[in-house]
């Protein structure tokens, strides 16, 4: 810590590229190459949009049956994977079919969702899906806080294609969903 | 008797409102070309939302400004938090009077001459600038002393530090131009360039003042508080420095101020070391074909590229170079500039001297 720094020997070329400002004057050369060379990498972002890759994780959203039934059998998969609990699942039976259950409230916290794209794996039924959207910008963070009405509006409006409901699966696969009485009895 | 004095009031007033509304304008345009320079310069696009190209930024900038609310913050000195902007303001806008915008006319109005394109012909216009420009620290510096904040406070100290490294500078660098013209008013050190462009001071044969034109260069670069020397805004460091505390119109009146200062001193560049309004030819193009009434529209677009030409080098050198720290400033000020400045006068001098007795 020396109050006068080193001086070094300059060769006559090093001091003729300090006296001239030689390395600033390569500096201002290549802010010019860019002004001249002018190639935006910006993207107008509301007014031009980036295409998404075909695995883009966006918002989740609970999906529908093409006949309109949820498929969530409320089996809480998806919020024991979910590693910043995001989801809450209240299950329930379905009324009448004591066989069957549904998830009676579902709840999603996406403040804290980071999108890992667990929830949609842990799935046994495909019930969540994740959206291409993600301008999800809000003045109130409370908006974030979606219940199963809200998920299953942004399934219908990002899946229109819904996929079939299968009433016979084979016995032997853990079935979900199924009305048993559809299922033939085993022989014996 | 009455009626000279309103005259002369009347062809004043008229100046100097053209004369700011030029000034003004030049602002405008100034702040919306760095922006989209310093974009263009880094790959960006700058303002593109307001206007076709954003070219209505600096209005919406000033609307924005203007319905902004004024704060003062608690246990500020209300007198001086107020005074600073203004202070800061009005020397920079004085400095324009003795610019000389076109050639040296004269014309008469009912017995009084009038120079059209220079508000007030003083023979020591340089020094009057100087002297004001010197004023506007003191703007700075109070400005971020009454503010009762911390960053306000160290960025009027480091203003307060830059003052005394670069306004030696700027006054040694000038003192070659005015040993080749001989004299203090711009109009003269203008006059003193006719013809070729080696008749610019910068080239001017018995001394080229290049040296003296470089020093200037970097010292009204820290004067104006423009990177690499914008230690007393440092935004990576201080909050935004002296105006931190300031808000609404007051900061667009520090802004106002910084962009009038760049300009008054690009002004004044072009006027000692380029030519001011002379073609790098000599005459104009005008006078040869034939319009030589006309003739002041080139000058005065010669004294407008000059000046932009500068302007344009402040942009570039913002989207180059990155902040010096206030020692090295200072020490480069001390120990480089000062030395160029003073061996430039020297040897100035002398080779005019020899000149002068061949």
């Amino acid at each position: 810590m020396r109050s006068t720094p080193t001086t070094k020997r300059l060769s006559l070329s090093e001091w003729f590229k300090t006296i001239t400002f030689y390395e600033i004057l390569v500096g201002m050369k290549a802010t010019l190459s860019h002004l001249v060379n002018y190639r935006p990498i910006t993207l107008q972002y509301p007014h031009e949009k980036r295409t998404l890759p075909d695995n883009y994780r966006g918002m989740l959203a609970l999906l529908r049956y093409d006949d309109g039934t949820e498929k969530c059998v409320g089996c809480d998969l998806c919020e024991a994977a979910c590693p910043s609990r995001v989801i809450r699942v209240v299950s329930a039976e379905v009324p009448g079919e004591p066989t069957k259950r549904y998830s009676k409230e579902y709840y999603m916290d996406m403040t804290r969702c980071l999108f890992c794209g667990m929830c949609v794996d842990a799935c046994p039924v495909d019930a969540l899906g994740m959206t291409r959207e993600f301008e999800w910008a809000v003045y109130d963070k409370r908006q974030l806080h979606l219940n199963k009405q809200q998920l299953l509006a942004i399934g219908d409006r990002s899946f229109p294609v819904r996929e079939k409901r299968l009433e016979l699966q084979h016995p032997n696969v853990a079935f979900f969903n199924v009305a048993f009485s559809h299922v033939p009895p085993k022989p014996n | 008797m009455v009626t000279e004095f309103g005259l002369r009031l009347a062809i004043s007033l008229t100046q100097i409102g053209a004369v700011m509304c030029i000034v003004v304008i030049t602002v405008l345009i100034l702040t919306l070309a760095e922006r989209k320079v310093l974009g263009w310069m880094q790959d960006r696009m700058g303002p593109m939302e307001v206007g076709p190209y954003g070219i209505l930024q600096p209005f919406a900038d000033a609307i924005k400004l203007f319905f902004k609310e004024d704060i003062v913050p608690a246990g500020a000195n209300k007198f001086i938090f107020t005074m600073a902007p203004i202070l800061c303001l009005i020397p920079t806008f004085i400095g324009f009077a003795v610019i000389p915008w076109g050639p040296n006319w004269t014309f008469e109005i009912n017995g009084i001459v009038v120079k059209p394109f220079i508000i007030s012909d003083i023979n020591i216009g340089i020094l009057y600038i100087l002297a004001f420009a010197s004023l506007a620290a003191y703007g700075i510096i109070l400005g971020g002393w009454a503010s009762n904040s911390k960053y306000s406070l160290l960025g009027g100290l480091r203003s307060a530090a830059q003052v005394i490294s670069y306004e030696l500078n700027v006054g040694l660098s000038i003192v070659g131009v005015l040993i080749l013209a001989g004299s203090l008013s711009l109009v003269k050190i203008t006059d003193a360039q006719t013809g070729w462009f080696w008749n610019w001071h910068i080239f001017a044969l018995p001394a080229p003042q290049i040296f003296a034109f470089v020093v200037y260069v970097i010292s009204v670069v820290a004067e104006t508080n423009r990177v690499p020397f914008d230690l007393p805004e440092a935004e990576s460091e201080l909050v935004a420095g002296f105006f931190t505390e300031y808000s609404g119109l007051r900061f667009a009146f520090f802004f106002l101020a910084e962009y009038a200062n760049m300009v008054l001193v690009s002004c004044v560049a072009s006027a000692l070391f380029l030519g001011g309004w002379n073609a790098p030819y000599p005459g104009t193009l005008m006078e040869l074909v034939g319009l030589s009434s006309w003739s002041w529209i080139e000058s005065t677009m010669w004294f407008a590229v000059k000046t932009y030409s500068l302007l344009f080098l402040f942009f570039w050198l913002r989207a180059t170079l990155p902040r010096l720290r206030y020692d090295q400033l200072m020490r480069f000020g001390w120990k480089v500039l000062l030395p160029i400045a003073l061996a430039n006068i020297v040897v100035t001098a002398i080779a005019v001297f020899i000149y002068q007795r061949i």
